[in-house]
């Protein structure tokens, strides 16, 4: 019956570390697997503990295998995939839960400590933050520390176990950064991890239905940053151009798949002082490149300009990228459109919006001119009641009729749409172009903040000599949407949550200084891109950097630092080097093929080998007392010539006497 | 102030060292087959230390101290502690004199140069730490009055294991004031039968001659300081001491008072087994003695007593 006896609380010194490491590890996980594997998590410490306390038996190992099917399934469920970031480390975090039923001793603590070493790891697939490195360190301690703590059958403080386990750390940082410098950065990675969709929330949408979404939710997620070489744009000039959406079906406005248009650029006619720029966009896993209004230069690879002016780079933007781009605010685009252009820029679903699309028509006659019919269209939004509003009512069918005549709430999509949608009725070519707008400057850093709560829809119309330019209908309702010059959008999405109105001063600084610390973390630590490695390589001295070179230069350098790391150690732990005295004993002791044992004396050796031998009595007792005075008495009375003769006499006799032995052991 | 059996004091040989060999060869002529120990003993002594002795009754303790009173020609004093001794037993008390009209102090038997408590844990608390408060300061108050004792001074103790009935074990805060505790042991048949044979040993211990006199003893005692020790004989007492203090068998390793102690202690026994520093063999020899009451065992170890906790250590640690 010992099989099934209780824990005997051996444990309990040691579990409560490994539950603590294990579950900072599991953290930040947490917020992105679902909220039953917490529960599980929870549940199975809980479990584990209370049976080391009360010496309660573990669970049978049917009930463990039908938990980890069920978990399994669970994730299954969850996620219809077992591979990925999140089904993967909801598998990990859960099969570490359940490890815990199944924690007899040490050698199952080991165990989950891997696994927990493993999991803040494998945070670094979702994010590497500012707050990365230090979680990854402290995490590492951490874990370090009850490694420590369950190593130990001494009592040893908490101290002690932390200092040791912070300099076991710091032997390994030179490691650290080695592979970080060395390890080769390849631009198409061999391994490709495929992230969570759901969690892919950044960057624009490709297609635009006012209405549908009845709230947009405001993120204060970075879209990119901004470093001006030149002078900044006044904020009603800070258009950030992405995609450009000119079908309309009625409810939904939809652009082209990114495509190269080689006369994009040449419709073009700049105008003005140019504006010089580096953006740092964060990545989209979308092919749009966000640019300020309207690009003239850019020196991202692969990138191109399409058929309405809109950036999109071949490859989707999957990690941070950096480019210099230079834009003209002041330009001319289009000066002639070919009828098939205006036509299809006027083009509108026939029966859809019919109100909409009569009073267009109606002001249009109106108004005389197309530039007095913008006007008055503007006029409209501005001085009737129109509400901006982040939460508009749902619209239905013919949304624009809804928002015009009906609900007048809305946000920039909504404007954009009914704009375009009345120019269009009215015979005048326009589009939308979503992107975003303003960006507030971090004064921490000198750099332009550009958030996804700036993402913003406005319109391009078509006049004769004009060319397509840019109207702005939300302007005419909420001028200070534009003209803000510090994103209020933000402190509108969480400051209003918390009954602010006004983002306080401090939360402002702590809030900029916080980006501007990202800024350098991307800038000096995840900008170690494959480009910035073969400069760095070339800058070091390297010939033509490739990976092998890298890879190669590592594994030395690893070796070198391991090699160095592991002399230090020797050399901190063991006795100091032999000196002469002890050598020529080391040498005697050999000769009498007798190992001296741990802890034995010269004298008690002494005694130990000539018990047997006898007729060594003599020689090998020259050998200890000139030994002993040489290493232990004082100086004057060291002499390591006797002290050698001896033994070199005592390697003779013993060679002789013991090839006589062989020949005759009679004698 | 040398009272009891005090002895006459003999020229001596100029030489310490010849002094120290003679005492050794007395002392080995009573006690058979101990030459190990009476070197221990004198070491102890001649690093200044006190002794104590553990062993059951019978064994020759108190032949052992009082032969070394004698050789070393110091005045000795025996104190038998029971259990009704008074601290006033030990150190006098002040009587008054009606011709001076005053109060005179008698020096009790603690005044003595060697000083042989005999049995000490029999005797209470009390009666144990006013011999013990003695030997630390070596100097006695009574009635506001400071005493010094005389020097050379040494304390012998001897005490029954504390198993015994009737005992009360001194705390480990008194075992510490004992450079020294030995166990003599049963005496191998060859020695026994000599002893069995041969003069009553009390009755020797009358004729032996002291060798030596206390200026003797004290330039013995400096001597002893001054033995060479080398750095890989101190790199082996610190691997000694780290390995009591890390071992899991321990649960408390040696104090630095400890492996000062050490130290002292294979000074003096190098000395005494005339090397010409101090050997690893010293260290070995007083480890067990100097270590061995001041180690105390983790409950879960399998070495109980201080001889075996002793030899553990000692046959772990690697000689540098």
């Amino acid at each position: 019956m010992s099989k099934r006896s209780g824990t005997d609380g051996s444990l309990l010194n040691s579990l409560p570390w490994t539950l603590a490491a294990l579950a900072f590890s599991v953290l930040p996980h947490l917020q992105f697997l679902p909220i039953w594997v917490t529960a599980i998590f929870l549940a199975c410490s809980a479990w584990r503990l209370q049976v080391e306390r009360k010496r309660w038996r573990l669970p049978p190992a049917w009930i463990r295998i039908l938990l980890a099917l069920g978990c399994f399934i669970g994730v299954l469920a969850s996620y219809e995939s077992v591979s990925g970031v999140g089904p993967g480390s909801a598998l990990l975090a859960v099969m570490a839960a359940l490890k815990l039923l199944e924690t007899k001793q040490r050698r199952d603590q080991f165990v989950l400590l891997f696994i927990s070493i493993f999991l803040i790891m494998s945070s670094l697939l979702r994010e590497q933050y500012l707050w990365s490195l230090p979680y990854l360190l402290v995490g590492v301690l951490f874990t370090m520390t009850a490694w420590l703590r369950m190593s130990d059958t001494r009592k040893v403080s908490l101290g002690q176990s932390i200092r040791t386990g912070g300099r076991l750390m710091a032997y390994s940082i030179p490691l650290m950064i080695a592979m970080w410098v060395f390890f080769p950065r390849i631009a198409t990675p061999f391994w490709s991890v495929p992230i969570d969709t759901s969690s892919a929330t950044s960057g624009l949408s490709d297609r635009m239905s006012p209405g549908d979404i009845s709230s947009l939710s405001l993120s204060d997620a970075v879209a990119f940053r901004v470093k001006f070489s030149s002078e900044v744009p006044p904020p009603h000039k800070r258009y950030w151009r992405g995609l450009v959406l000119h079908r309309f079906n009625g409810r939904t406005w939809t652009g082209n798949e990114p495509s190269l248009d080689s006369n994009a650029r040449k419709d073009i006619t700049f105008q003005g002082e140019p504006v010089e720029y580096q953006v740092t966009m964060e990545p989209t896993r979308q092919h749009w490149i966000f640019a300020l209004d309207i690009p003239s230069d850019w020196d991202l690879g692969q990138t191109y300009m399409a058929q309405q002016q809109q950036l999109a780079r071949m490859q989707p933007v999957d990690q941070r990228v950096t480019y210099n781009a230079v834009s003209y605010p002041d330009f001319l685009l289009d000066s002639e459109l070919s009828r098939f252009s205006s036509d299809y820029y006027t083009r509108l679903p026939d029966n859809s919006n019919p109100r909409a699309v009569a009073l267009a028509r109606e002001m249009r006659e109106a108004a005389g001119s197309s530039e007095v019919f913008i006007n008055r269209v503007l006029r409209k939004f501005n001085q009737e009641e129109f509400f901006y509003t982040l939460q508009p009512p749902p619209l239905g069918s013919n949304p624009v009729d809804r928002f015009l005549f009906e609900s007048r709430q809305g946000f920039c999509e909504h404007y954009a749409s009914a704009f375009a949608v009345m120019m269009r009725a009215a015979g005048i070519p326009s589009r939308v172009v979503l992107g975003y707008q303003g960006g507030e400057i971090n004064p921490m850093g000198e750099y332009m903040i550009v958030r996804q709560a700036d993402a913003h829809a406005w319109n391009e119309v078509w006049l004769p000599r004009r060319g397509w330019y840019r109207i702005d209908p939300t302007a005419a309702v909420a001028p200070e949407r534009i003209e803000a010059g510090r994103s209020g959008a933000m402190f509108d999405g969480i400051g209003a949550s918390w009954g602010l109105n006004a983002p306080s001063e401090l939360l402002y600084q702590i809030t900029m200084t916080w980006d501007a610390l990202n800024t350098k973390w991307n800038e000096w630590i995840l900008a170690y891109g494959p480009d910035n490695q073969s400069q760095f390589m070339e800058w070091l001295g390297m010939d033509d950097p490739n990976w092998r070179k890298m890879m190669l230069t590592l594994i030395v350098i690893v070796i070198a630092l391991i090699a160095i790391i592991s002399l230090l150690l020797i050399m901190r732990y063991r006795p100091p080097p032999k000196d002469d005295a002890a050598l020529l004993y080391r040498k005697f002791t050999r000769a009498a093929g007798v190992e001296p044992e741990m802890g034995e004396t010269p004298y008690s050796y002494f005694a130990r080998l000539t018990n047997e031998r006898t007729e060594l009595t003599e020689k090998a007792g020259d050998v200890t007392s000139l030994y002993l005075d040489a290493r232990y008495g004082p100086t004057e009375l060291a002499s390591m010539k006797n002290l050698e003769n001896a033994v070199t006499e005592f390697s003779r006799q013993k060679k002789t006497r013991g090839g006589r032995e062989t020949h005759s052991p009679a004698s | 102030m040398q009272q009891g059996n005090t002895l006459e004091k003999l020229p001596l040989s100029a030489k310490p060292r010849d002094a120290l060999n003679a005492a050794r060869k007395s002392l080995g002529s009573i006690i058979l087959g101990k030459d190990g120990e009476i070197s221990l003993a004198l070491a102890c002594l001649l690093a200044r230390g006190h002794l104590l002795i553990e062993d059951l009754p019978g064994l020759g303790k108190t032949i052992l101290a009082q032969s070394i009173a004698r050789v070393l020609g110091l005045s000795f004093q025996r104190i038998q502690f029971t259990s009704d001794l008074l601290p006033a037993d030990i150190v006098g008390v002040s009587i008054f004199r009606q011709e001076s009209g005053q109060f005179e102090f008698q020096p009790g038997p603690i005044f003595a140069e060697l000083v042989l408590a005999d049995e000490v844990n029999r005797a209470t608390p009390k009666a144990q730490s006013a011999l013990l408060e003695a030997m630390e300061e070596r100097q006695v108050s009574v009635d506001g009055h400071t005493h010094q004792l005389p020097t050379p001074y040494f304390v012998v103790a001897t005490q029954n294991p504390s198993d015994q009935i009737g005992t009360f074990p001194l705390p480990e805060s008194q075992l510490d004031r004992f450079l020294m505790r030995l166990e003599l042991g049963y005496p191998n048949e060859e020695n026994e039968r000599a002893l069995l044979i041969g003069t009553d040993r009390r009755q020797m211990l009358t004729q032996i001659r002291p060798t030596m006199n206390p200026e003797t003893l004290t330039a013995l005692q400096q001597a002893v300081t001054e033995v060479h020790m080398t750095d890989p004989l101190i790199d082996y007492v610190q691997a000694l001491v780290r390995f009591t203090r890390e071992s899991p068998d321990i649960e408390t390793g040696l104090s630095p008072r400890g492996a000062l102690a050490l130290v002292a202690a294979a000074r003096a026994h190098a000395y005494v087994e005339n090397h010409s520093g101090v050997f690893p063999d010293d260290v070995q020899a007083v480890f067990g003695p100097v270590a061995g009451h001041r180690l105390k065992p983790a409950s879960n170890s399998a070495y109980r007593t201080p001889a075996e906790l002793s030899r553990y250590v000692l046959d772990n640690v690697n000689i540098p």
